[in-house]
């Protein structure tokens, strides 16, 4: 079975589809997460691979579901932004060795494949639908929502799996190359940090509107009191260490205005969603989360960074698409949890929504207000990649389990948990899940 | 004369991640020679404090490596070190703020620390 990437079709792209055809009838039941880590240690039993089949296990053991249940798998095989497997370092014979292999000695190690992740689980012995997703567990969401309300598979396991190498990231891959090829060779010439673009995007936002970077504070600390609340993430299993005003203000620039607590540690780590037919959720171990929709940002900027007119635009009309496949409107949502790793992607992301009412350039001023988990307006209740490390799904785990009722310490409790929105990651290529606890 | 040593903790102390070379029994004889030290490193700086406390080691100061300049501004005495491990941010800042420079292979061998 040769595993594809998710074509175009099965995403919601444009403005003006109409509500999702399969709404409320697509679930979300069981969780599955590994530990976390700084690095990989080179053992086995910690790669990326022996985690994700931990994370996959994990998922359906939460489900109630036997793995010959499962039917479609649905995974990112990428499982770094910036960590590579040096070409002069010797691969890990024994680590290779003590899984059954692939054509690929870094499967499983650097990268992810079915057919490897297949071979290491012989338990699931029923998938006759796989598909690639590129990039993000938020693409993997849509695709597999698309899939099973399509009938291609009815009970499907989503991953995403991220690990991360010793040394320093972004320092390795193109970076460490004589020449670089593609559109690259323009954005990355000058070895500018990965946060530069949204950090002019917010520089350019604080001189229209007013504002400053130390107005991000709030929602600094709220995101890493959050993740602090969130067993599954880096921070509250490694260093549970609360970020003050201070630590946040007086943080070195990485590219000013965004400084280094603007930035995600990158991290190891690895998370699975079950995803069935509502039908077939009913008689499952947990909650049923259903989805009412799924949304796609392709916009192309006209220039090499996208302009903060650009990320305004194409973020409102996210807004829009979300709310229109899900037949809802901006006051159904009981919480938000849209990507923040670089922090200065919320803003955008929220006025997009219109969350609570805000309108362009009012972000900063709402975080002034209660945004924590115990008042009327929740933000990033999951406390997002700046709460628990780089992984950009702890969103999306926050979600399924705010609406399941159990998100343990970080529970919503100032507004019922009723529908959430979750996705990104850039404002201008992103993908987005609307998630409810009831399915009409 | 006085001197002072800061310590990035990452990839220098030995309850850094990645662990360095310095340990807290290498702090301990400094101080124990009437060396002001503390800590600059990328760590929130309440987490810095939080750490030394939680090894029970005193401190005069933390404070975060780009920052070394001020506190020179803090202490006056005669010699002002930094141990770090990162070229383009310890060796960098330090330099650029007049403090010594150590890499934390070389601390740990230096009769200060011991």
């Amino acid at each position: 079975m040769a595993t594809g990437y998710a074509p175009p079709s099965m995403y919601r792209s444009q403005e003006g589809m109409g509500i999702w055809e399969h709404r409320g009838k697509v679930a979300a039941v069981g969780v599955g997460h590994s530990p976390t880590e700084r690095r990989w240690d080179e053992r086995p039993e910690t790669s990326v691979g022996a985690w994700s089949i931990m994370a996959l296990r994990n998922a359906i053991a939460d489900a109630g579901v036997s793995p010959d249940q499962v039917d479609g798998l649905v995974i990112v095989p990428a499982t770094t932004t910036g960590a590579f497997w040096p070409k002069d370092k010797p691969l890990p014979q024994d680590v290779i060795n003590s899984f059954v292999q692939t054509d690929d000695p870094l499967d499983g190690i650097a990268k992810l494949s079915v057919e490897w992740l297949l071979k290491n689980m012989p338990e699931l012995t029923n998938i006759n639908y796989s598909v690639y997703a590129p990039v993000c567990m938020s693409n993997a969401l849509n695709v597999a929502a698309q899939a099973v309300g399509d009938g291609l598979a009815h009970t499907v396991l989503v991953l995403k799996a991220w690990h991360n190498l010793e040394g320093r990231y972004y320092q390795g891959g193109q970076n460490a190359q004589e020449s670089i090829a593609g559109t690259s060779a323009m954005t990355s010439l000058w070895g500018a940090p990965a946060c530069y673009g949204t950090a002019l995007q917010f520089a350019e936002y604080c001189r229209k509107y007013g504002k400053d970077h130390d107005m991000m504070t709030p929602f600094i600390i709220n995101s890493r009191r959050n993740g602090l609340m969130f067993p599954e993430g880096y921070w509250a299993q490694h260093r549970p260490e609360e970020l003050t005003a201070e630590d946040y203000q007086l943080a070195r620039w990485i590219a000013k205005p965004a400084n280094l607590f603007d930035n995600d540690i990158p991290i190891m780590c690895a998370a699975s969603y079950l995803f069935t037919t509502a039908e077939r959720a009913k008689d499952m171990k947990q909650k049923p989360v259903y989805i009412l929709n799924h949304a796609d940002s392709d916009a192309v900027p006209r220039g090499l960074t996208p302009t903060l007119e650009e990320v305004e635009a194409e973020c409102a009309l996210t807004g829009r698409k979300i709310y229109e496949g899900a037949g809802i409107t901006v006051d159904d949502l009981s919480f938000e949890n849209m990507y923040d790793g670089f922090t200065q992607f919320h803003q955008f992301h929220i006025e997009g929504l219109g969350y609570r009412g805000i309108e362009l350039g009012e972000a900063l001023d709402f975080y002034q207000t209660d945004i924590s988990i115990e008042g009327p307006n929740p933000v990033s209740p999951s406390g997002g990649n700046i709460g628990s490390g780089r992984s950009r799904f702890w969103m999306h785990t926050d979600s399924i389990q705010q609406l399941q009722g159990r998100a343990g310490g970080r529970q919503i409790t100032g507004v019922n948990a009723e529908i959430g929105v979750s996705g990104g990651p850039m404002p201008l290529g992103g993908n987005y899940t609307v998630w409810s606890a009831t399915p009409d | 004369m006085a001197i002072l040593i800061s310590f990035d903790i990452d990839g220098t102390m030995e309850i850094g991640d990645p662990p360095g070379p310095v340990t807290l029994k290498m702090v301990k004889a400094a101080r124990a020679k009437g060396i002001i030290t503390g800590s600059c490193s990328d760590r929130p700086m309440s987490a810095q404090r939080a750490i030394w406390e939680e090894y029970g080691i005193e401190y005069d100061f933390v404070c975060y490596k780009h920052l070394l300049s001020d506190l020179k501004n803090q202490f006056e005495v005669g010699e002002y070190f930094h141990v770090g491990d990162r070229d383009d941010l310890d060796r960098k800042y330090a330099i650029r703020a007049g403090f010594g420079f150590f890499w934390p292979a070389e601390a740990a061998e230096n009769p200060l620390l011991l």
